[in-house]
């Protein structure tokens, strides 16, 4: 994978307060979430690869020059800030516009990327209303379009799904998609888990300014190995299952439903444990069988410490 | 791992007819863009309203004046009152304040209203942002304190009639041209510690108020002030000024042109160089 | 079931314990300006000119043939108050200017009144801000300095002809804070920005003065004082303390009318601004 941002050794603090702890990372093409608890240094993260800021020591690159201090980036990468602030007296066209204008597109050419922005963000029909009178979904839209507008290469997204409502966040969640699959770089900041799930497996955990975990969130999740996989299963006959089970080798647990259906076993070596649960199956009578732990939020909470 | 080189950009982004995406835009084109953005925001705004009347009052002034003349004997004449405007009014009052209300907060504002990210992170040099905002600042204040002052005068030379006008019009156009230089360097002063500066208010009214006063010393302390130096340009000398009377000084003109010009410069130097360095972490 | 009918309900809230609501305003909003040392720096500042008074007292008690030339009378305190001008002016931008700008820039004012407040409790919470600041400036250094005058000179002090300097510093220093406090609460509802508003209100102040010098130089009439809120205010304190002025001003009269006629037309405007809906069209 090659690498558009890069960190090698970053760190960042304010005053006495380290922000980004020796942070060497990094992020190529295609959708990657950045995840963290409040505090965790996720903006600072985010603000470092935007080149506001210069990382007190190391490097921050992004594709392949300094991040802070060269402008010529900017041709490059749209950034879609966590603030809801806007120049409120300028209608959503005017706002695009005046900086696609600054993005150095002739007039032309800035109102039609504007209004196509707009549409890909479902903001068309409002583009001649001031965003002093938009909603909380449609400036946080706007801050969209404004970071599109201009087709960048890399796209920095600061909790982008903030205030929608669920039509918009489905719309908002496919377009990133999609900028994944046409190759560009995307890094989503965000603390909501099922949000970022939605987008992409690519994860980089971030808590007390150092990096936690990062990659697919199944071979991170694999490589827990202090937190035991939880598989649950329905079956017609769940005792069977039991018997036919309970010698498995790394089988940790075992839990009947009360409802009579239902078996809860624990794991310490999940993909063998399937392949020795297939066997049994046909036999048991197995109906529905899921895996509660694998998800985002539980690597989360087995990750960060309360 | 390799690192991807800034170089073309690939087919997934367009960079657009003309358009160079290894350089910042140019620095005039940038200014501009940024000096229509700005533009528009400063003089369509509650705020240009309180600066448009600050400005205009001497206009009531002079029509105050002018419907009175014949009720009530004036101690000065009607070209004295204007030039007690222009002196009193404008160069000592009403500019500093205006440009103090203008120009620090050119990028205050941004940082308060946290706009200041949207032109931060566009392909434009720091320095282009602060001259379009420096620049538009420059033309709203001129269109707000000018005509009032072209206003002013013709209320006030005409009182007892048109004619000897012609002769006057020299110290208007001198007049304008001192008011112009004056706000253009209180804007670059107070450019200069808005940038330095997160609350430069009180600074910027201790300098107008406290500081300036010293234009009324003996001795070298006046030329420590930018009012010694405009005062010198200007031809009014109001007939009762007190202590000034007997400290003030008049510098010479030259000399006062070439220092406004230099000081105008090495602040707005100063400002563009401070801005382009500093990291500004907007709050949320 | 979870699904209500949307038809008007009527607000059955139980009524507010206390009878003063906007105290926490008033205290919440004093606590974040105290928080801040350098704005107790310009508090502690704005006591300088009280020590004076007190060494001034206190040489003339000490050395009568003093009193020829700095006299200690009645008036001292009139002259003690106008003299707080400057610093209540600096502490009322201070505190002041970003008291309603801040709200109405954050929208705090619609979770002021969403609270069961109403925008006189609001309006007076934020006033009484700045009024207790300007009295810490005004009343009670000079309360402070009257009994300092009485202890140290009881003979010139205690007498029942006197009695009238308590009030007439109670009622001086009210003026004083009020009108100021009004004005800059009025002039921070118009803006969103406290530094705005801090501007507008000295530029307002400065303004007048200004044109009030102006226009005294040219036609040489005491009227045209009425048009500067600061001499105005120094009117109505001649007038309580009999202190004499350099130059001509306004009888007391005309300044209490034009001083009363800007509290309305502050009143007005703070009536007009604090909303707790702004339409954007």
């Amino acid at each position: 994978m090659t690498a558009t941002l890069e960190y090698v050794r970053a760190s960042r603090w304010y005053g006495p307060v380290i922000a980004l702890n020796d942070v060497s990372t990094t992020v190529g093409p295609g959708v990657t979430g950045l995840l963290g608890p409040n505090g965790a240094g996720k903006s600072t993260f985010l603000k470092l690869a935007a080149g506001l800021l210069a990382p007190s020591q190391g490097e921050v690159r992004l594709l392949g020059r300094p991040a802070w201090g060269t402008p010529a980036l900017y041709h490059h990468v749209g950034l879609c800030p966590e603030t809801d602030a806007f120049w409120e007296g300028m209608t959503g066209l005017q706002l695009v516009t005046a900086l696609l204008r600054l993005t150095g597109f002739d007039e032309a050419e800035c109102g039609r990327r504007a209004e196509q922005a707009l549409d890909s963000v479902a903001l068309l029909e409002a583009k001649d209303r001031k965003v002093g009178g938009y909603s909380k979904g449609m400036r946080q839209r706007i801050k969209m379009a404004q970071a599109l507008a201009h087709d960048p290469q890399v796209l920095l997204l600061d909790e982008p799904l903030s205030g929608m409502d669920p039509v918009n966040r489905r719309r908002v969640v496919d377009l990133v998609k999609r900028l994944g699959r046409e190759g560009r770089t995307v890094l989503v900041s965000s603390h909501i888990l099922y949000e970022v799930e939605a987008m992409t497996r690519r994860v980089l955990l971030i808590h007390n300014g150092r990096i936690l975990a990062e990659g697919d969130v199944r071979e991170i999740r694999d490589l827990m190995d202090e937190h035991p996989h939880t598989v649950s299963v329905r079956a017609r006959d769940p005792r069977a299952l039991a018997r036919a089970v309970v010698g498995a080798p790394h089988l940790l647990s075992l839990t009947f439903g009360a409802d009579g259906e239902w078996l809860t076993l624990q794991t310490a070596k999940p993909d063998e444990f399937y392949g020795h649960l297939h066997e049994a199956a046909l036999e048991a009578g197995v109906l529905e069988m899921y895996s509660p732990d694998e998800d985002l939020a539980s690597v989360f909470r087995y990750l960060v410490p309360r | 791992m390799n690192a991807a080189a800034a170089g073309p950009a690939d087919a997934a982004s367009d960079p657009g007819p003309g358009r160079d995406t290894t350089r910042p835009l140019p620095t005039v084109r940038a200014a501009r863009a940024v000096f229509d953005l700005s533009l528009d925001a400063m003089v369509w705004s509650r705020r240009s309203l309180m600066m448009a009347l600050l400005l205009a009052l001497p206009v009531v002034l002079a029509i105050v004046y002018r419907a009175v003349l014949g009720r009530l004997p004036p101690r000065v004449a009607a070209f004295d009152f204007y030039g007690n405007i222009v002196t009193y009014y404008y160069l000592r009052f009403a500019l500093p304040v205006t440009a103090l209300f203008y120009a620090t907060a050119l990028v205050a504002d941004e940082v308060d209203g946290k706009t200041l990210t949207y032109l931060i992170t566009r392909p434009v040099r720091r320095s282009a942002i602060l001259i379009g905002k420096f620049a538009a600042y420059v033309a709203t204040t001129f269109a707000l304190a000018l005509p009032a002052i072209v206003v002013s005068f013709f209320l006030l030379a005409t009182a007892g009639g048109w004619s000897g006008i012609g002769a006057r019009v020299g110290d208007l156009f001198r007049d304008l041209g001192v008011m112009a230089l004056a706000l253009v360097a209180y804007g670059a002063l107070f450019t200069l510690v808005g940038v330095l500066l997160r609350r430069p208010v009180i600074p910027g009214l201790l300098f107008v108020f406290v500081w300036e006063l010293l234009a009324n010393l003996p001795g070298y302390m006046p030329r420590l002030t930018l009012t010694a130096w405009l005062q010198s340009l200007i031809r009014h000398r109001p007939p009762q000024e007190g202590v000034t009377a007997i400290f003030g000084q008049v510098l010479p003109a030259a000399l006062s042109l070439q220092v406004l010009t230099a000081a105008t410069l090495l602040f707005l130097a100063a400002s563009l160089w401070i801005f382009s360095r500093r990291e500004y972490v907007i709050e949320e | 079931m979870p699904i209500y009918e949307q038809t008007y309900r009527r607000y059955e809230a139980r009524a507010p314990l206390r009878k003063v609501r906007f105290w926490p305003i008033t205290r919440e909003a004093l606590r974040l300006i105290l928080a801040r040392r350098w704005f107790l720096g310009l508090l502690a500042l704005g006591w300088l000119p009280f020590l004076v008074r007190v060494i001034h007292i206190y040489v003339v008690t000490r050395f009568p043939e003093a009193n020829r030339v700095l006299p200690v009378d009645g008036r001292l305190f009139g002259q003690f108050l106008s003299q707080q001008l400057v610093p209540v002016l600096f502490v009322t931008i201070f505190a002041g200017a970003g008291l309603v700008a801040n709200d109405l820039r954050t929208g705090a004012v619609l979770v002021y009144l969403s609270r069961p407040l109403t925008r006189r409790d609001y309006v007076a919470g934020k006033l009484l801000v700045v009024l207790l600041l300007n009295l810490f400036l005004t009343l009670v250094p000079a309360l402070l300095l009257y009994l300092i005058a009485l202890a140290l000179a009881p003979d010139q002090f205690l007498k029942w002809e006197l009695a009238w300097i308590g009030p007439a510093i109670a009622l001086y220093a009210l003026v004083l804070s009020a009108v100021l406090g009004l004005l800059m609460l009025a002039v921070s509802s118009l803006s969103r920005s406290a530094r705005v508003a801090g501007l507008g209100f000295f530029g307002l102040l400065m303004g007048l003065q200004t044109v009030h010098t102006i226009l005294r130089e040219a036609f040489d009439r005491p009227e045209a004082a009425v048009l500067s809120i600061a001499t105005n205010i120094q009117s109505i304190g001649r007038a309580l303390f009999g202190t004499a002025e350099r130059t001509a001003t306004v009888p007391w009269p005309w300044a209490a009318l034009a001083l009363v006629a800007l509290g309305a037309g502050c009143l007005a405007v703070l009536r007009s601004r604090v909303r707790a809906v702004e339409i954007v069209t």
